[in-house]
């Protein structure tokens, strides 16, 4: 009998701005599990991660979390189990990036003395030790992204929400952070760009196209000739396998550093 | 900027005693320290004349004074934050043009005893309040969030089509009375009376604790909507929430003191400099440092030209311009 998915959106419709966003879309992730979804600009991807935050609302279809309707949960304890990375500016006029993973740790009330290890660990695996009281107006794009991502490692959720978490990280810390997610075997949904990426950490992958789930499966199955050819309208020799990122990675991890699961 | 935080609070709470005792003991009326004394210690000896003038003027001003700069100051922190603007002020959804039209109209237009009994301030909160309905209904939409951009625009518009019905009425009413509503539209803590200040305290007292208690919430939402939404914060329901809270603390203010104007506006990024973003230090900071520097004008209102008072607009901006230029300069960096 297979287990209850940990996270389960079935027959979600979104309409915003007059328009239908998403529709009948469908998913469901396993605990543990890596979901990828991926599709060409416009195809709804970042709209179904905003319903699971709740950004945007619904029109039609449930959205469970661990078995329970999310509308049967309430907004912290909902938060405090799902976390998401997500796009947007703020006004950081006079935060650090010690603030900012702070404040995405106030939430979960933690004594001081491990939210002061959580973050100084975060905002190390992010390489942010040594800007951690900076002003976080002077970061760059990449540096502000990392940030971010330790917010979200120090609140380390059980379901990790990433909408593009590769955005102006240079390969090296897209590896180093998503490394980190796969090592503590959380659960994530992940919308990318990047097909070798894909490749190297979505156990499946859904193809989204126009608003709707145009197919879905294994990671490897999604990631041939064919279904790259056909749902991005590219030629078919320039294909996920252009290239691959194998392997560990070359830089030795202060593991010891890193919190278990 | 942790560490230092008990000290500059601490620093501020002393400068604040300092310049409040300064209002009580200088003003208008020159005393000897012999008869300060006396009065302060409520002594037979002190003349009843001057007793009065501390006691029945200075004091309920000097308090209302720090209770209006401080909640000036908490609103404009609160309002900064909710609409992620820099330049956002208490003022800014057409809360001071509402007071200003229906101050101006009752001091012109409405005859002595009507105003009597219904009081200006009343009328002004009255009109604060008129003003803050029509910018949030013209804000509104169903079914959607409350956008920050359109809350700003929707605002001025309101603003502008006070601005001229205040305009009107300075237009045609006689000299006299005009001259009294412009003293009103420039700000200024004469005449304030004891009965105020419970009414002032109360106010930012529950707008003060509930912004603590929101205080994560307010940090999240610095960080943008979506972001604080991740966090599990309601960011539509907050920001009205501070909306309420603004008009509660500005209304009571112009009310009493009139339109006060930049205190709200600089003395948050003053704060947000000492102490940085995070609203558990912004606030306190902000409200300490905002009841002082009102305070402190409002006493060289009194003493500058004495015996006439200067309003206190013309101090308040003379001192604003500087650090509101370096805020611009600022703001065009990071853009």
């Amino acid at each position: 009998m297979p287990l209850e998915p940990i996270l389960e959106i079935r027959n979600l419709s979104v309409r915003a701005g007059g328009k239908t966003r998403v529709s009948d879309v469908s998913l469901s992730c396993q605990a543990g599990e890596i979901l990828g979804l991926l599709g060409p600009n416009g195809a709804g991807k970042t709209t179904v991660l905003r319903t699971l935050y709740h950004a945007v609302r619904p029109s039609a279809g449930e959205i469970r979390l661990k078995g329970r309707l999310q509308q049967d949960w309430s907004r912290a304890d909902w938060s405090r189990t799902l976390g998401a990375l997500v796009q947007g500016s703020g006004l950081l006029t006079g935060l650090t990036p010690q603030d900012i993973v702070g404040i995405g740790l106030r939430p979960l009330g933690l004594a001081r003395m491990d939210q002061q290890r959580r973050t100084e660990e975060a905002l190390s695996l992010a390489g942010l030790t040594e800007k951690a009281e900076q002003n976080a107006e002077s970061l760059s794009g990449g540096e502000l992204q990392r940030c971010y991502f330790a917010q979200l490692l120090a609140r380390d959720p059980e379901v990790y929400v990433l909408d593009e978490p590769t955005n102006h990280l240079d390969l090296h810390y897209q590896l180093v952070l998503l490394d980190e997610v796969k090592r503590r075997g959380r659960t994530a949904l992940i919308t990318l760009h990047d097909l070798p990426v894909a490749k190297r950490y979505c156990d499946r992958i859904a193809m989204m196209q126009s608003g709707t789930v145009s197919r879905s499966g294994a990671a490897a199955d999604m990631l041939s000739g064919a279904v790259i050819s056909s749902v991005y309208q590219v030629d078919a020799g320039f294909s996920g396998q252009a290239f691959s990122i194998e392997g560990p990675l070359l830089r030795p991890q202060p593991a010891q550093m890193l919190r278990s699961g | 900027m942790q560490a230092r935080f008990p000290i500059l609070l601490g620093l501020s709470l002393l400068a604040l005693a300092a310049v409040m005792l300064a209002g009580v003991l200088w003003g208008t009326a020159s005393l000897t320290w012999g008869q300060r004394a006396a009065i302060l210690t409520g002594s037979g000896e002190a003349p009843r004349g001057l007793s009065l003038i501390v006691w029945e003027w200075r004091i309920p001003r000097v308090l209302a004074m720090a209770l209006i700069g401080a909640g000036l100051s908490l609103a404009g922190a609160l309002m900064q934050t909710a609409l992620r603007n820099p330049m956002a002020d208490p003022y800014l959804m057409g809360l001071s043009s509402g007071a200003s039209a229906a101050a101006v109209g009752a001091i012109i237009w409405l005859p002595a005893s009507v105003t009597a009994v219904l009081g200006v301030p009343l009328m002004a909160f009255l009109g604060a309040g008129a003003a803050f309905a029509m910018t949030l209904g013209l804000s509104v939409r169903r079914g959607e969030a409350l956008d920050p951009l359109v809350v700003v625009l929707s605002g001025v518009a309101i603003s502008l089509m006070f601005q001229s019905l205040t305009a009107f009425f300075l237009y045609v009413g006689d000299p006299h009375a005009t001259r009294s509503a412009l003293g009103w539209l420039m700000g200024t803590g004469a005449g304030t009376e004891w009965q105020e200040v419970p009414m002032l305290a109360i106010g930012l007292l529950a707008a003060a604790a509930a912004a603590f208690v929101k205080a994560g919430d307010l940090d999240a939402t610095l960080l943008g909507d979506e972001r604080a939404e991740a966090l599990g914060v309601d960011t539509g329901r907050l920001r009205l929430l501070i909306f309420f809270g603004t008009v509660i603390l500005t209304g009571l203010a112009v009310s009493v003191a009139g339109i006060v104007g930049f205190i709200g506006l600089i003395v948050p990024h003053m704060a947000r400099l000492l102490t940085g973003a995070r609203h558990q230090r912004l606030l306190p900071l902000s409200m300490v440092l905002g009841a002082a520097i009102l305070t402190a004008a409002d006493l060289l209102c009194r003493i500058l030209l004495a015996p006439e008072e200067l309003p206190l607009g013309v101090l308040l901006a003379l001192f604003a311009a500087p650090p509101f230029i370096s805020i611009l300069r600022g703001v065009r960096r990071a853009a």
